[in-house]
């Protein structure tokens, strides 16, 4: 061989070569460790799951993802801190959303700052989408102050009048996310932090349309709070018919299902912000019995998505997700999952790891050419909420987290009412 | 009446239980000046070895506690020959356990996380949700049970540290370490032996906690601050001053929470833990610290 032959021919092998390695970098910064590290280490296997499987596949139009995971500790500065490592040091191409309100809230503006695409996994409340930023797509049904709405329309819709709980408490986590639920509940206003200005007034709230008084409230710190059974007794005591418990994490309402059950209280009807996890039944077992919860995914809702470019739908992340973790996932998994999957469409549709065409492609989704993922198609409204995308309703019964409303999107199970003891 | 009789029950049976988990905190300093941070990361190894014991035996927390202990107390063997045995003579002994104790808790912490995952557990032995109704008052069974037993193993330490030749040795090195090693007490080895009784409190207190609050790898954090102020208005090494505050704070903080809301019940103790540094930092039972 001569050598002008060897030398085009080691070119052309190194150039292949290096193609081959070509790589997108995209960081995360994940509650590991703290308060959040339940759902955070959910969300790590959910991110993980799905890079995996798109490096399985050949990668992002033939580019190898590499995925830089750092722990925050559940703390919004380190989160913060991270972030500018990622961008600055590290030189990622791309982010996943961190896990929360309260840490999405600060890292928003940094990524805001730098021009990246911020899809977020968790950070519901309204306040995180409206600062004026317009990278934000945000990957659960809506923001968290309208979660009521699907309890409100549960009642309406599925049970009899003579049966509707008429009086409510409503008790809440001091926590960013649980805050913006409640203020949907009991019809607050909205207000910015930084300006001091109103976002949004949501009287009377959904409690309130729904014809149900509020006999008792009550807030508890964000963290080390542990009397729960004197607020069980004080739920217990006020008589209410149906009980709101807007809790932080899955491990608040272990806490308070138990305390429920050890005082004995007696409503009709319960409903919680958090417990969808299977440790959330571990925890309460036969206590779990009928509380309603929502949720913006279902293992048996038959959602059509992508992945590498190919059609991956919902029962397929079940199976994957089951086959690789030895367990079932929940959707602390699989919303994660379905935002790697909206960074990867976006990343296809925009031709390259771009984040402002990544955003402009994002932007330009609409009900007929959405985001296709896990948790059913996206596109998003000038702020980054979803667009028509309703939150479902699940309850547990027998040891199953059953879907119960909407009843109009896919088949559900009957609904426990009024709920017989714990 | 009624509500405060409630009220009033409720703190109690709270506080038999930090009694317990503070007890060993307050030992370890009474005796080595060790400021234990990582106090509570060791409960969390106690819960977890009372929560595969019971998840994967069906064996009841309160059977595995001997268990639990004795596991714990030899992690303590471990940790003091390991980490404080060598720095005992420093000058800046206390200081430093600060800081190498820190250091210990994220250690457990990061360890108990990759070996059991940052799930949250919890045992769920029948009693735990369950409670005795007398008229409309009801005293929780789990936390009635844990205080029971936590006041039991607090006595039987009492009892071995007041009548046995050890237990003066123990109490000789609290009041005065040097006088103790003029006087013929082998120091180093009371402070190993106090060191693992302390460490293996806080196993049998973890087999408690099991039961009585979920908790996971990260959890420890929350109870450094609660656990602290015992110690502190209590008297820092003082058992029997550990014990009152946990009652007294419990009950306060229960009150608190029912007439004020359930956020402040939480501030009751960090209030306790500045009011007691600022008036009487010796706390109840401790000695006062002398001028230099």
């Amino acid at each position: 061989m001569k050598l002008s032959k060897l030398l085009a021919s080691s070119a052309i092998a190194s150039l292949v070569a290096s193609a081959a390695m070509a790589e997108i970098k995209i960081g995360t910064s994940l509650p590991l460790t703290g308060a959040f590290s339940i759902a955070g280490a959910k969300h790590e296997q959910g991110y993980k799951l799905c890079v995996d499987m798109i490096n399985e596949r050949g990668g992002i139009s033939g580019e190898q993802v590499e995925l830089i995971m750092s722990d925050n500790r559940s703390d919004p500065a380190t989160a913060i801190a991270q972030y500018e490592r990622f961008i600055n040091v590290d030189g990622v191409d791309a982010v996943f959303g961190t896990f929360s309100s309260r840490l999405t809230f600060p890292v928003a503006n940094i990524l805001a700052k730098n021009g990246f695409v911020h899809p977020i996994p968790a950070g519901g409340a309204l306040r995180i989408y409206t600062q004026g930023h317009k990278n934000l797509f945000y990957f659960q049904p809506n923001a968290a102050e309208y979660v009521g709405s699907s309890l409100q329309g549960l009642i309406a819709d599925l049970v009899d009048v003579a049966d509707r709980p008429t009086t409510a408490a409503v008790v809440s986590a001091d926590d960013f996310f649980a805050n913006a639920v409640e203020t949907g509940f009991l019809g607050k206003k909205v207000m910015d932090p930084a300006t001091g200005g109103e976002v949004a007034d949501l009287a009377p709230g959904y409690l309130a349309d729904a014809g149900i008084e509020v006999v008792y409230e009550e807030k508890w710190p964000e963290e080390g709070f542990n009397d729960w059974l004197n607020l069980a007794n004080s739920i217990k005591r006020s008589e209410a018919e149906l009980i709101v418990a807007l809790t932080a994490s899955a491990e608040e309402a272990v806490q308070l299902t138990r305390a429920l059950k050890t005082v004995r209280a007696e409503p009709k009807m319960v409903y919680y912000s958090q417990g969808t996890q299977v440790e959330f039944y571990e925890g309460t077992e036969e206590a779990s019995e009928a509380i309603l919860m929502h949720t913006s995914w279902h293992p048996d809702a038959p959602y059509e998505g992508l992945l590498g470019g190919e059609a991956f739908s919902n029962a397929d992340f079940v199976a994957e997700f089951t086959e690789r973790n030895g367990v079932a996932p929940d959707e602390d998994a699989a919303i994660p999952f379905a935002v790697c999957q909206g960074i990867e469409q976006s990343i296809i549709g925009a031709g390259e790891a771009d984040n402002d065409k990544m955003s402009e492609w994002l932007v330009a989704r609409t009900a007929d050419d959405p985001v296709r993922t896990v948790l059913g198609a996206f596109h998003w409204d000038e702020v980054g909420l979803p667009v028509g995308k309703p939150f479902m309703v699940a309850q547990w019964n027998g040891g199953e987290l059953q879907f119960v409303y909407p009843t109009d999107e896919f088949e559900t199970s009957p609904l426990t009412h009024p709920k017989q003891g714990w | 009446m009624a509500d405060l009789i409630q009220i009033l029950v409720l703190g109690l049976a709270l506080g038999g239980v930090y009694a317990l988990m503070g007890a060993g905190l307050s030992l370890v300093f009474g005796v080595m000046r060790i400021v234990n941070l990582a106090h509570p990361s060791l409960i969390m190894l106690g819960a977890y070895v009372a929560y595969w014991a019971f998840r994967l035996g069906g064996i009841d927390p309160m059977i595995i506690l001997p268990v639990a202990l004795v596991i714990l107390a030899a992690t303590g063997v471990l940790l003091y020959k390991l980490v404080f045995e060598r720095e005992a003579r420093s000058a800046q002994y206390s200081e430093m356990t600060v800081l190498l104790t820190f250091a210990l808790a994220m250690v457990v912490e990061g360890a108990l996380g990759t070996a059991f995952t940052n799930t949250q557990r919890v045992t769920s032995p029948d009693y735990a949700t369950d409670a005795f109704f007398i008229s409309s008052v009801f005293i929780p069974k789990g936390q009635l049970y844990a205080g029971i037993v936590s006041l039991s193993i607090i006595s039987a330490l009492a009892l071995f540290l007041k009548y046995s030749a050890f237990g003066n040795a123990i109490r000789a090195t609290t009041q005065n370490r040097d006088a103790a090693e003029l006087l013929g007490v082998n120091v180093n080895f009371v402070g190993l032996v106090s060191f693992a009784i302390g460490i293996g409190l806080a196993g049998a207190a973890g087999a408690l906690v099991s039961f009585v609050f979920s908790f996971f790898p990260a959890k420890h954090w929350e109870w450094i601050a609660v656990l602290m102020s015992l110690v502190v208005l209590g008297g820092m090494g003082s058992i029997l001053g550990t014990v009152l505050a946990a009652f007294i704070l419990s009950v306060v903080a229960a009150f608190v929470g029912f007439f004020f809301g359930a956020t402040w019940s939480t501030l009751t103790f960090f209030v306790a833990l500045f009011v007691v540094l600022l008036v009487r930092p010796q706390g109840l039972f401790g000695e006062k610290p002398e001028l230099a």
